[in-house]
């Protein structure tokens, strides 16, 4: 199991397109991918799940990954929280 | 803020800042929507208004597209008939995607609504919402429009309940989707668009671009939809497809039933419900003189503005939004004389950061091929009510902290957007002005700021390029300080709807003051004249970017005193190119000289309608 916690910076938070963005790349993964996030979990695989979770300026987020590349599946999905606006 | 500025976001020059009422002319700010000033007749019977987004007259039947409200049946499924609706969930699902994607093939990939596409098809191939679907048809014995709804409705409100109210909009987002997807169950998701052989008003309660993007266009007369904005992207693909729209039109469905006959004025932005015969003459003689009037102009389209004795004049274009902007050469203009750079702040929660500007401004420049790309720095004043910033109360906002003055008491501000703008000069060439500046010292400290964030540049390593610098020339303080000024400038730009409040000392948005000190008067005149004539000395370029340059009455006059340009609305843009070409440039000075020599506001009235 591999993790990582980040900061959103984005203004408006993650709203719908960024959101988008994350689930495809976390698509691009075999390894399971969650977020953690005001105490909520979901699949960062899932849109639907992920738009729930509150990922607004300024939280918080956890990204956890287990199996295949799971660390190269991580650190893409935190980087893209970080950088995505 | 400057003259022209604000006469285009319809908001008050001087309003205390109580007062919001905005101007009836314009509903959107910062937008411009090509909507002819066409003579206006009054037709009178049953009709309904809304906001024309997409000018033109139509004449059609009425075809209502409804995403129609679907009883939903909430008895429980007998077991047989789980299937049944496992299957119809899973077809809907197909159709919805499949009508989703040939919508966003019409789509160009980096536009926003691709995007939202993209993001809609994401949730409807999403493995946990399907689950949580087919488990309420199989488990909870819903059936399968009940289980959409149920699913749904309970995302939606979880979202409404987040802590951040930009994020939560997006309950709208999926309740919509919701509706759709409900449609695809009951099968009627594929509009019934057999009524379009033949001429058609579509009538709606929203229609997105991509459904804009399947309707044929052969038949389709007109769009009225009940919600929508001026800028909604559904408005810009109206436009460009030359279709009459008119949005947030209130219409009744059951007073307007499919059939019916209608007419859509979207010159006047209205709806004429089964119109009886002398209306139908009247539009139809409406609709001809109008047709005919845009064909003539339209052969101006690529003409340069030169009068018929060869005096060339560059017009230019006043601009809001990215979108006018791409629209600049297509309407016949020289470039852009005015770029109001507030609108990013008008519905922003916070400034565009740095990066954000840049890349507009390198889009800007793009779409403009080298055409002359001025932008004027934030023009914020205290009656301008923005969501980011928080402006103080003043007694007297008109004469208090705006234009330059908050711009210079707010150097974070200022110093982003000058980076910004330094940085996309490296792309094309940028003129850059200055709002309300009245003293050579607030210009001083302008360039001062320039300077400082040049070296920051250095420093960091990027690279920026040269600017023209040019003012607003918008107070009396600032014509009368010009000769000290100029030789800091490039050019000057006269905000003549400023220029006349102060020069007048009338609030410009008061209406009982406003006929009794119009800007077509003597000692606005002046103030003009001296403008151009220390420009003319200091050879620098002069310009004007107030409404007054769009009256196609009042161009020959300023023409004839000497501007070397003239910036003015997109909408008017060819009427006043065919007014220049079909003119005189020696008559054009005749007439100044006659008009500089009128003392009253009446006769100098005379003299302008008196010539042709």
């Amino acid at each position: 199991m591999y993790e990582k916690s980040v900061t959103i910076t984005a203004k408006h938070g993650i709203h719908t397109r960024p959101a988008a963005l994350l689930v495809k790349e976390a698509k691009s993964f075999d390894c399971d991918v969650l977020v953690e996030c005001n105490g909520k979990l979901a699949s960062a695989k899932s849109l639907f799940k992920l738009q729930t979770l509150g990922l607004y300026y300024g939280v918080t987020v956890k990204v956890f990954a287990e199996g295949e590349r799971a660390e190269e599946a991580v650190e893409k999905v935190s980087a893209l929280l970080i950088t995505l606006s | 803020m400057s003259a022209s500025g604000k006469s285009a976001s319809g908001k008050p020059a001087s309003g205390r800042p109580a007062s919001k009422s905005p101007a009836p002319e314009s509903p959107v700010p910062g937008s411009s929507v090509p909507v002819s000033p066409t003579p206006e007749y009054s037709v009178a019977g049953d009709s309904v208004s809304g906001i024309s987004v997409s000018p033109g007259i139509g004449f059609g039947q009425a075809l209502h597209l409804n995403h129609a409200e679907h009883r939903l049946d909430y008895r429980p499924l007998s077991a047989a008939r789980i299937p049944l609706h496992r299957a119809k969930f899973s077809k809907a699902l197909e159709l919805l995607k499949h009508q989703l994607r040939s919508g966003q093939a019409l789509l160009s990939e980096d536009c926003d609504n691709y995007q939202l596409i993209d993001a809609d098809l994401l949730l409807l191939e999403d493995e946990a919402l399907i689950s949580q679907i087919d488990d309420a048809i199989c488990r909870l014995r819903f059936s399968a429009s009940v289980a959409v709804e149920h699913i749904f409705a309970r995302q939606a409100s979880e979202l409404a309940s987040l802590d951040d109210p930009y994020l939560a909009n997006r309950a709208l987002d999926v309740r919509c989707l919701s509706r759709r997807l409900v449609a695809a169950i009951n099968g009627s998701l594929g509009w019934d668009l057999s009524g379009l052989d033949k001429p058609s008003i579509i009538l709606a309660e929203d229609l997105t671009p991509a459904e804009f993007a399947m309707l044929p266009l052969q038949h389709l007369e007109g769009i009225v939809l009940k919600t929508g904005g001026l800028n909604s992207h559904t408005a810009i693909l109206a436009r460009a497809a030359g279709v009459p729209a008119l949005l947030n039109c209130q219409f009744e469905m059951e007073r307007v039933p499919d059939g019916c006959d209608l007419i859509l004025d979207a010159l006047a932005g209205s709806l004429y419900i089964a119109p009886d015969a002398a209306q139908r003459t009247q539009l139809l003689a409406k609709n001809k003189l109008e047709t005919e009037r845009r064909r003539a102009l339209e052969s101006f389209k690529d003409k340069p503005t030169l009068t018929r004795d060869g005096h060339w004049v560059a017009l230019l274009a006043n601009v809001g939004n990215l979108n006018d902007i791409t629209q600049v050469a297509a309407a016949g203009a020289d470039g852009i004389g005015l770029f109001r750079t507030e609108f990013m702040l008008m519905n922003a929660q916070s400034l565009p950061d740095e990066k954000a500007q840049y890349s507009l401004y390198c889009d800007a420049l793009h779409a403009l091929q080298g055409k002359i790309f001025t932008i004027r720095t934030l023009d914020i004043g205290a009656d301008k009510e923005l969501p980011c910033l928080q402006l103080p109360q003043e007694d007297n906002p008109a004469l208090g902290l705006r234009g330059i003055r908050y711009a210079l008491a707010h150097p974070e501000l200022l110093t982003t957007q000058l980076r910004a703008i330094l940085r996309a000069a490296n792309h094309g060439p940028i003129r850059l002005m200055f709002p309300m500046v009245n003293q050579l010292e607030e210009l001083e400290q302008v360039f001062k700021l320039l300077e400082d964030c040049k070296t920051a540049l250095n420093e960091e390593e990027k690279g920026y390029g040269d600017l023209s610098f040019g003012i607003v020339v918008e107070t009396p303080a600032a014509v009368l300080n010009l000769p000290s000024m100029l030789p800091l400038l490039d050019f000057v730009s006269i905000g003549t709807n400023d220029l006349t409040q102060y020069a007048m000392a009338a609030d410009r948005s008061n209406p009982q003051l406003s006929r009794d000190f119009p800007a077509l008067s003597p000692a606005v005149l002046k103030l003009i004249q001296m403008t151009i004539t220390a420009a003319k000395q200091a050879k620098v370029t002069v310009s004007l970017c107030g409404e007054f340059g769009s009256d196609p009455a009042i161009v020959p006059l300023l023409i004839g005193m000497g501007l070397d340009e003239l910036s003015i609305n997109l909408s008017s843009l060819l009427e006043v190119k065919s007014t220049l070409c079909n003119g005189r440039f020696c008559d054009f000075r005749a007439l100044a000289q006659s008009a500089l020599s009128m003392d009253r506001i009446d006769t100098l009235k005379q003299c302008i309608t008196s010539y042709k």
